[in-house]
């Protein structure tokens, strides 16, 4: 990975003409320049000339990005803010080192039947102790004084069943043998310990267009986390552990149902191995070029709207609304996939004012910037809010525990859905 | 550098969330789009006229300098605080007071940015014609500032047709109301275009009466390619004359257009010289004949390709297209000087031969674009500066663009500014008993010299010969 001073190029690019202020969601909530992509570069140049150190107020000048890449959409010469805010992240780490918590989840990630796993299994039961549940909304709250969770925060419950456990262990396929796609699915750790019903809707979905399906034990975290904590080094080795255990199978497409870990696996995970053997380079283009997104993937390649043709739209149709994953819209730049998916399930879209702004969950963001990250979430809510739809559907269950937080605050009642769901809902 | 004393009665003005001093905060507020870095000293966030006044009249007691900023996107300097001090950022001043469509009136703060009014008037079927190429993030207040102008002022005329009223803060604290609620008005002297375009430099706004317009129903965008800037400008003289009123005729050469990455969506030919942008907006009974003038005028004046553009995509990606041009010049060269001069219409053309003289005399690249319809080319002379060679000749390209500018019967800014930038050249246009009014109305209004110094005037400025 490039260091925060190998983007010199890139960040004398920046003409300081101030695009960028009109599309970042941390400045537009904040209404200051420290938070535009124009303040952070001028940042990244003083900083690396020596003009100025790595202190707490550049940290947290730092910390106030959500990665959601408006801005190097935006800019007229496409400069890579995300990159580089990670590559400073990466800095910061390196000079301060990671805290001791969010260091030891990291590595024991590594091992899928780790404490990770078993600590949250504990947790998974423990959790209506220490959080009430707010019926209906499909979240709890806390009963008592937690670290980073305030009073109001909707949490997303832990799941009674892990998702990976729920699954039954598959041999790989073997060569040759079977005609139609054969496809492997990567949970991420929102779906597996939280959301196990988007999985579970997602494989039936595929199984659906005859796609050959399988789940390869000892998959982990995709490293998003790490990455945009600047984490490197933990990021590549959960990278390496899912490059082994999916190489196992003899897989057309790799696919998953959270955007975030489409966006890791797809184009992260190829810059975080940038500086290795030709070899393994290449065993990590060979992977990478079959990471499709679900949507991506249920559309271009399995056609399930075709098959699917007699369900479409119906006039009574339930209206949803859609909400763009950065990660998917400006990560992967799919767009118009979901939108064909939803109407396939047979609902009617209305679109929101600002489908693609962040939800401003941004990962950890979300908890060390609780109150930034809620104020943007406000802006989404109350735009979701204003179309009137009953659905707000999304192709990222990190997007979906942000929106239900969200729309929970303001006290609208929008169901959030994965688009999975509503397909899996409409073939009953 | 400011006294402790003084940053703490800052803090007690504006509450200490709103005073920033650490060098980290300052770099944010030390540049706007000239991309220049003066550091001030602090930076204050009012949140209404009170707290201006009351950091204005603590700068008259303590002397210290205060430079007024919006979003700091500005192409002369402005907004930079040259000589340190306080930089007054009004971001946290950006309420839409009222819109009033009965009178066709908005009242705003000046931190609101131009686009966000925009949206909030579309909902009533309005708009405010001021339309700057930096609409989308740049602010009303700076707007005001500068009074600027924008591809449609060529129909609709500039900032100042579009203020009424103005709350300001004067430099020594008095706040001021000027102008009116209403669309004529001329009680007094004109205080309120005093004020609009004085960058700054004489009072700052905190409160403007805005005049609207309702909505053109119709819009048709018309593309013209022509193989060089003469013939391009040429037609734009005449597309002026032809009594079709159009609403922009914005002006590319090749080298502008080619740096954009929308540029990538067109097939331009390579031996395109040149582009017109025409829009024409009104009934939409009229649109074809006047799209067909326009398109007839072009094709005599040379154009190898005219075409009225089909699709709403295409139209915004050419908007986009000629949006991005100045940012996207840096791929060209590291650095630019960018003018801003107005050339009366029936000499563009020969302004542009000229400048290509220059071009090529020199062994620069200049980029040139803008508001060819009103005859405001912006002249980008593209170099690097750390090549002494090449900064030297883009030094001596800018004068000799100047003196041209000046001998065609031309002004050095139509919309920029005077700034930080172009004050060494200000003196070569204006009138020596203009320089001598504009320094007494400056004295008069600031005499301690706290607001926004290093700006417009200069000491050694005694007009032109």
């Amino acid at each position: 990975m490039k260091k925060l001073a190998d983007y010199m190029p890139e960040i004398s690019m920046c003409v300081r003409c101030g695009t960028c202020r009109s599309t970042c969601p941390t400045l537009i909530t904040l209404g200051r320049e420290t938070a535009s992509a124009r303040g952070k570069l001028t940042l990244f140049d003083a900083c690396i000339s020596g003009e100025i150190e790595l202190s707490d107020t550049f940290v947290k000048h730092i910390s106030e990005c959500l990665l959601c890449g408006a801005c190097q959409q935006s800019c007229p010469n496409s400069i890579p803010v995300p990159e580089i805010i990670m590559a400073a992240r990466a800095e910061i780490i390196n000079d301060r080192g990671l805290p001791l918590i969010t260091s030891a989840i990291m590595k024991g990630l590594r091992d899928p039947d780790g404490f990770v796993g078993k600590t949250l299994k504990l947790a998974s039961f423990a959790q209506r102790v220490i959080f009430k549940d707010t019926s209906n909304t499909g979240g709890l709250q806390r009963r008592l004084p937690l670290p980073y969770i305030t009073d109001e925060r909707l949490v997303p419950p832990l799941a009674k069943r892990f998702f990976l456990d729920e699954i039954p262990l598959n041999p790989p396929f073997s060569k040759g043998e079977i005609k139609s796609p054969r496809v492997g699915f990567f949970a991420g750790c929102l779906i597996n310990y939280v959301m196990p019903d988007i999985g579970l809707s997602s494989l039936k979905v595929l199984e659906k267009t005859g796609a050959a399906v399988i789940v390869p034990h000892g998959q982990t975290c995709c490293g998003m986390p790490a990455i945009s904590m600047g984490d490197f080094e933990d990021a590549r080795a959960l990278a390496l552990i899912n490059l082994e255990v999916f190489e196992a199978h003899d897989l057309d497409f790799i696919t998953t149902s959270c955007a975030t870990c489409t966006d890791g696996l797809k184009n992260k995970f190829r810059k975080l191995l940038e500086d290795e053997s030709p070899e393994l380079k290449r065993r990590v283009d060979v992977f990478c070029s079959k990471v499709r997104d679900i949507t991506d993937l249920l559309v271009n390649e399995l056609k399930l709207p075709a098959s699917m043709s007699d369900l479409k739209v119906s006039e009574d149709g339930a209206v949803v609304t859609y909400h763009d994953p950065c990660h998917l819209r400006r990560g992967l730049g799919i767009k118009d996939e979901p939108r064909e998916l939803i109407e396939t399930a047979g609902f009617r879209i209305k679109e929101m004012k600002h489908p693609c702004r962040c939800c401003g969950l941004g990962g950890s963001f979300s908890i060390t910037n609780y109150d930034l990250s809620s104020e943007i979430n406000m802006l989404k809510a109350e735009d979701i809010k204003g179309t009137g739809a009953e659905i707000a559907a999304t192709a990222c269950p990190g997007c979906m525990v942000q929106l239900r937080d969200g729309l929970h605050k303001i006290d609208a009642r929008v169901e959030v859905k994965h688009i999975v769901e509503l397909l899996a809902d409409r073939m009953g | 550098m400011l006294s402790e004393l003084v940053i703490r009665s800052l803090q007690v003005i504006a509450g200490s969330d709103n005073v920033l001093t650490s060098k980290e905060d300052r770099l944010c507020y030390a540049y706007d789009a000239t991309n220049q870095i003066f550091l001030p000293d602090a930076v204050v966030f009012p949140s209404n006229a009170e707290d201006v006044s009351k950091v204005l009249k603590l700068a008259n007691t303590e002397r210290f300098y205060v430079t007024p900023r919006g979003a700091g996107t500005g192409l002369s300097g402005g907004s930079i605080p040259v000589s340190g001090g306080v930089v007054l950022s009004l971001e946290r001043m950006r309420r839409i007071l009222r819109i009033d469509t009965e009178n066709l009136i908005a009242v705003v703060e000046p931190g609101v940015v131009n686009f966000e009014l925009q949206m909030e008037l579309g909902k009533a079927g309005l708009f405010f014609p001021p339309e700057p190429t930096s609409m989308r993030y740049c602010t009303i207040g700076g707007n005001i500032a500068e009074c600027a102008g924008g591809p449609r002022s060529v129909k609709y005329g500039v900032t100042r047709d579009y203020v009424l009223g103005l709350e300001v803060v004067l430099p020594t604290g008095e706040i001021m109301e000027a102008g009116t609620q209403t669309v004529k008005g001329v009680t007094g002297y004109d205080l309120t275009r005093l004020m609009v375009g004085s960058e700054g430099t004489l009072g700052i706004v905190t409160k403007a009466t805005l005049k609207l317009l309702p909505f053109p129903k119709a819009v048709n965008t018309i593309l013209a390619i022509f193989n060089n800037d003469y013939m391009a400008g040429d037609a734009a003289a005449e597309i002026m004359n032809a009594g079709v009123n159009p609403s922009a005729v914005e002006f590319m050469d090749m080298t502008s257009v080619k740096c954009t990455r929308e540029s990538e969506r067109f097939d331009f030919q390579a031996d395109s010289g040149a582009l017109l942008l025409i829009e024409l907006d009104g009934e939409r009974e009229s649109l074809e004949r006047r799209a067909g003038a326009v398109s007839d005028i072009c094709l005599r004046k040379g154009a190898s390709d005219v075409r009225v553009v089909p699709s709403k995509k295409e139209v915004k990606d050419l908007w986009w297209l000629r949006r991005s041009i100045l940012p996207s010049l840096v791929k060209i060269r590291p650095h630019k000087m960018v003018n801003d001069v107005v050339i009366p219409m029936s000499v563009v053309s020969e302004f542009l031969q000229e400048v290509r003289e220059i071009e090529r005399g020199k062994v620069i690249i200049i980029a040139c674009f803008g508001h060819a319809g009103e005859g405001n080319i912006h002249v980008n002379i593209l170099f690097d500066k750390n090549n002494a060679e090449e900064a030297g000749k883009a030094k001596e390209a800018v004068d000799d663009i100047i003196n041209l500018t000046i001998r065609l019967g031309g002004t050095i800014s139509g919309e920029h500014g005077i700034g930080m930038t172009k004050r060494v050249y200000a003196g070569m246009e204006l009138h020596p008993v203009a320089v001598e009014v504009m320094k007494n109305i400056k004295e008069v209004l600031d005499p301690n010299g706290i607001l926004n110094p290093g700006k417009v005037l200069t000491e050694a400025m005694s007009g032109k010969q």
